[in-house]
């Protein structure tokens, strides 16, 4: 009795701190979002804003629906959205439209769908389940999920889509070390791709290879790849300790950085708030992710327990990925920053996460 | 491993974001503040000349001119910005509340100039310049005009800043600056016709000066197109038709070339590239923005007859010969259907001729309505033309299993006494209907009409036709009935026997809720060359005024030597 109710307790304090997080950062979403759209002093565009407002909205209900749904069911239903993904990734390529170069959405009765990024889920929720339980073999636990995520990835690549595609490989990973399998099959996995390296190179796009050139050394290219690191180091570093204050960002408001309220939304909180804001938005995000490792540390079963890991990687790889782009430590591959980035979709997906989790911890 | 491995590679990734943070705004962020401060490239976009869309006789219908606007740069004057509108509102006399709204709209960044009175004289534009050098900069820009605007506005279109529609335009690699055609030709044909802009890029320091040049790309001319329309037709039928609903098209028969295609009423696409004054165009009850030729469908009425004709003929139903009495009128059930005059015992010939109803209800009932659907399908009036403008309408040709499925009711016998005289469920734009009668001219095959004549010296050849397979003798037979249309003495037509062109063609009062549309569609041949032309007035009331517009018309073309 005792103990159920100190569960219950800390239950809701979990669920607390993460709404509480999540509040926090939608306002601040909202507010970099406000200022990204003005340009030498004129707001811009009304549209965006309201219409995120509105996916902002849309996502809370979400995310209440989805910490009322059982678990379980994805334990169950897993494979088949598994499936689903796969003909939806063929699909794309049947019908898909193309935007910028590269195939990644399909227009479903006049909504435009990304499915990459549900097929982010779906990957979870079939690595936590084969991975979960106890040990039956190799085969089953270590191949299979595998030779899944191998498909997957590979589909996403040829998109092409390269970020996606290693945030498959990276969540097979995280998911499978926390599992019961036996490390050496993943040691001898990652020796064996770093011996394929050299010929993957061969496999990427023109673009993705001058990226990843370019990163290396922006200097390369000042105005063409180069120009989005070197414009978004300035502007981050011109933020200095306390910022240039709200709507003040020299930078972002003479629009020399493009996709500033998509996946460059970082640099407008430090160049505004500094490194007090953006120490700031990191300390929310690792709260969200302490919270969601406690989640699975007393999670109810394998599955949840995994379940919820996969989550937290997934959310760990997009904060870490995004921000070390735009401070120049990772190359540009063109991922949002969570709860933070301009854009529907990608909200309303991390929020069903979070209810995920919800549910986890309430029936911990 | 568990939950601990997991805390420690996330608490690793996030210290080393807090470092690099740091790293960025606390060591190094007096360096990085200094260059944001140096750091202004900027890119000063020159735009390219658009290309020309000329006629067939090489007049220029629409041009690229310059024009002067007066722009602002963000940076100089955003401590005193009120106060520059001010003056150049005072000194223009143009409204400081449009020059504001301007200002908001065209902000793109601190050092981009932004238009903010546009299409100055080019005097007044040097002089406000010369009385306040720091504030405004003169920025000429290619600028859209249409010498004839209102007559070919319809063919034409007009063109807009891409920034208008740019979530559509922006996959196909436009900028939001660029102009784009909207609708008409500007826009089919935009790929040729767009050029692509160049620009500056230099290097400006926190003041505003220049302090380097980084590069110049040159921007290129659009090509010029050459279109098949004579603007000296074009501009005489226009006059004619001008304050009347309505459409007048010609067409060279055998190629399918558009010589004219007029819409009435029209707009001044001038009008639109100032964005002044364009508001009265939509709120017009007569549509002046709507392309009655292609973009709109109607019932057709008599002209539907050869079509008729020449079903029945093909089925074996009728021979030129067989007769049907007009009465007046022909009872079915408890409904009398009525025939616009009494016309007595009617022959095929001239129950066209006299545009007789009865003898075309008789017709319609021993044909039945599923075989008239299946030759006015063939007719391609249910088709589009695939003329090359946006937008064009399908027509419809309905069916008996259509109306069971969709209207939840059987097909009656009325049903296909009013569909064999043009009237009921049918409907078709003018050019379907040109297109079809055209058939007639050139012996059995539908022709694609087309606009495009040459694209930067290379000729189109859009030529392209097909035989819709109706024998030789068929096709004598109703010829030889609409040329009794014009050339009989009781032939609806009969006026335009007067002009000498020898035309064939049909007339067609077509009924409505309101006043009857009158049409009238044909052909015929002078100067060795053959043209097609549709007259349509929307609710004028009969024939008669589309028989009295082709008069009118055809007579000064003749005269004037045009055709």
């Amino acid at each position: 009795m005792i103990v159920k109710s100190i569960n219950a307790r800390s239950t809701l304090t979990t669920t607390k701190m993460l709404a509480g997080c999540l509040l926090v950062l939608n306002l601040l979403s909202l507010l970099s979002l406000y200022s990204s759209l003005h340009l030498a002093g004129e707001f811009k565009s009304g549209a965006i804003l309201y219409r995120q407002i509105v996916w902002v909205v849309a996502s809370w209900i979400f995310l209440i629906i989805f910490a009322i749904i059982n678990y379980r069911l994805y334990y169950d239903f897993g494979y088949i959205f598994y499936g689903f993904n796969i003909l939806l990734l063929i699909a794309v390529f049947a019908f898909g439209s193309k935007a910028m170069g590269a195939q990644r959405w399909i227009n479903f009765i006049g909504f435009k769908f990304q499915p990459s990024e549900l097929c982010k889920i779906a990957a979870i929720f079939v690595f936590a389940r084969l991975f979960s339980g106890d040990r039956r073999g190799p085969l089953l636990q270590f191949l299979l999920p595998l030779g899944l995520a191998s498909l997957m990835a590979l589909l996403i690549f040829k998109q092409p889509d390269l970020g996606t595609s290693l945030i498959i490989v990276f969540l097979f990973f995280a998911i499978g070390i926390s599992s019961k399998v036996s490390k050496r099959y993943f040691i001898a996995l990652i020796l064996a791709g770093l011996i394929a390296a050299p010929f993957a190179w061969g496999m990427l796009k023109n673009y993705q290879r001058k990226r990843l050139v370019v990163f290396v050394n922006p200097d390369v290219d000042p105005l063409g790849a180069g120009y989005t690191i070197i414009q978004s180091k300035i502007a981050i570093g011109s933020g200095r300790i306390f910022g240039k204050g709200f709507l003040s960002g020299t930078q972002n408001q003479f629009n020399f950085l493009p996709e500033r309220h998509t996946d460059f939304i970082f640099t407008v909180v430090a160049e505004e708030w500094g490194f007090v804001g953006g120490l700031f938005l990191l300390i929310v995000y690792w709260l969200i992710l302490y919270n969601i490792l406690n989640i699975a540390r007393s999670a109810k079963d394998d599955f949840a327990r995994l379940l919820a890991l996969g989550i937290g990687s997934l959310f760990f790889l997009h904060i870490f990925i995004n921000i070390g782009m735009t401070l120049g430590i990772l190359p540009v591959v063109g991922l949002p920053l969570i709860f933070m980035s301009y854009g529907g979709s990608n909200l309303l997906i991390n929020f069903v996460l979070m209810g995920i989790l919800i549910n986890i911890s309430r029936q911990a | 491993m568990d939950e601990n491995f997991t805390r420690r590679v996330y608490l690793g990734g996030f210290l080393i974001l807090v470092f690099s943070l740091f790293y960025y705004q606390v060591i190094k962020g007096d360096y990085y503040l200094s260059r944001a401060k140096n750091n202004y490239v900027r890119a000063i976009p020159i735009r390219s000349i658009r290309g020309q869309i000329l006629d067939r006789n090489a007049v220029a219908l629409a041009r690229d001119r310059a024009a002067y606007n007066i722009a602002v740069i963000p940076y100089q004057i955003i401590k005193n910005k009120d106060a520059a509108f001010g003056k150049i509102a005072d000194f223009l006399g143009v409204d400081l509340k449009s020059i504001k709204r301007n200002y908001k709209r065209g902000v793109t960044g601190m050092f981009s100039p932004v238009d903010v009175v546009t299409d100055v004289d080019k005097k007044e534009a040097l002089t406000l310049k010369e009385k306040y050098p720091t504030d405004i900069t003169i920025n000429s820009q290619p600028q859209r005009y249409y010498p004839y605007s209102y007559e070919c506005s319809h063919i034409l279109g007009y063109v807009k800043s891409a920034s208008a529609f740019y979530d559509d335009l922006k996959k196909y690699g436009y900028t939001p600056l660029e102009r784009a055609g909207f609708s008409g030709l500007e826009q089919y044909y935009d790929v040729y016709l767009k050029g692509e802009d160049g620009g500056d890029l230099i290097e400006v320091d926190s003041v505003g000066r220049t302090v380097g040049f980084l590069g110049k790309r040159k921007p290129t001319k659009g090509k010029d197109i050459y279109i098949t329309i004579d603007s000296r037709i074009q501009n005489i039928i226009h006059r004619h038709i001008k304050n009347r609903r309505g459409t007048v098209i010609v067409m060279n028969s055998d190629t399918g070339e558009i010589i004219s295609l007029v819409s009435s009423p029209s707009y001044d696409a001038n009008q639109f590239i100032v964005g002044r004054g364009v508001g009265k165009f939509f709120t017009d009850s007569n549509k002046p923005l709507l392309n009655r030729a292609i973009q709109a469908t109607y019932p057709l009425g008599s002209t539907f007859k050869p079509i008729m004709a020449t079903a029945g003929l093909e089925e074996m139903k009728i021979t030129p010969f067989t007769p049907f009495m007009c009465n007046g009128s022909l009872k079915l059930g408890r409904a009398r259907f009525r025939c616009w005059s009494t016309h007595g015992k009617q022959d095929l010939y001239r129950a066209l001729a006299h545009s007789c109803n009865v003898y075309f209800y008789n017709l319609g009932l021993i044909l039945e309505a599923d075989a008239i659907s299946l030759w006015a399908k063939r007719f391609h009036l249910d088709a589009l033309t695939e003329i090359d403008l946006p937008y064009e309408k399908k027509g419809f040709v309905p069916s008996e299993g259509w109306k069971r499925s969709e209207m939840n009711t059987a097909w009656y016998g009325g049903d296909t006494v009013n569909f064999s005289i043009g009237q009921g469920f049918m409907e078709g734009s003018p050019i379907a209907l040109l297109v079809a009668i055209n058939a007639f001219a050139v012996n059995g095959y539908i022709v694609k009409p087309y606009l495009l004549k040459s694209v930067g010296g290379i000729e189109s050849r859009l030529v392209e036709r097909v035989n819709i397979g109706i024998p030789r003798k068929t096709l004598d037979v109703v010829r030889k009935g609409i040329k009794m249309v014009v050339h009989s003495p009781s032939g609806t037509a009969r006026k335009l026997k007067g002009l000498g062109l020898g035309i064939s063609g049909k007339t067609g009062t077509a009924q409505t809720n309101g006043k009857s549309h009158g049409w009238f569609a044909g052909f015929f041949e002078y100067n060795k060359t053959k043209y097609s032309f549709c007259v349509f007035l929307e609710n004028s009331g009969s024939s008669h005024f589309a028989v009295d517009l082709s008069y009118d018309f055809l007579k000064e073309l003749k005269e004037k030597k045009l055709l």
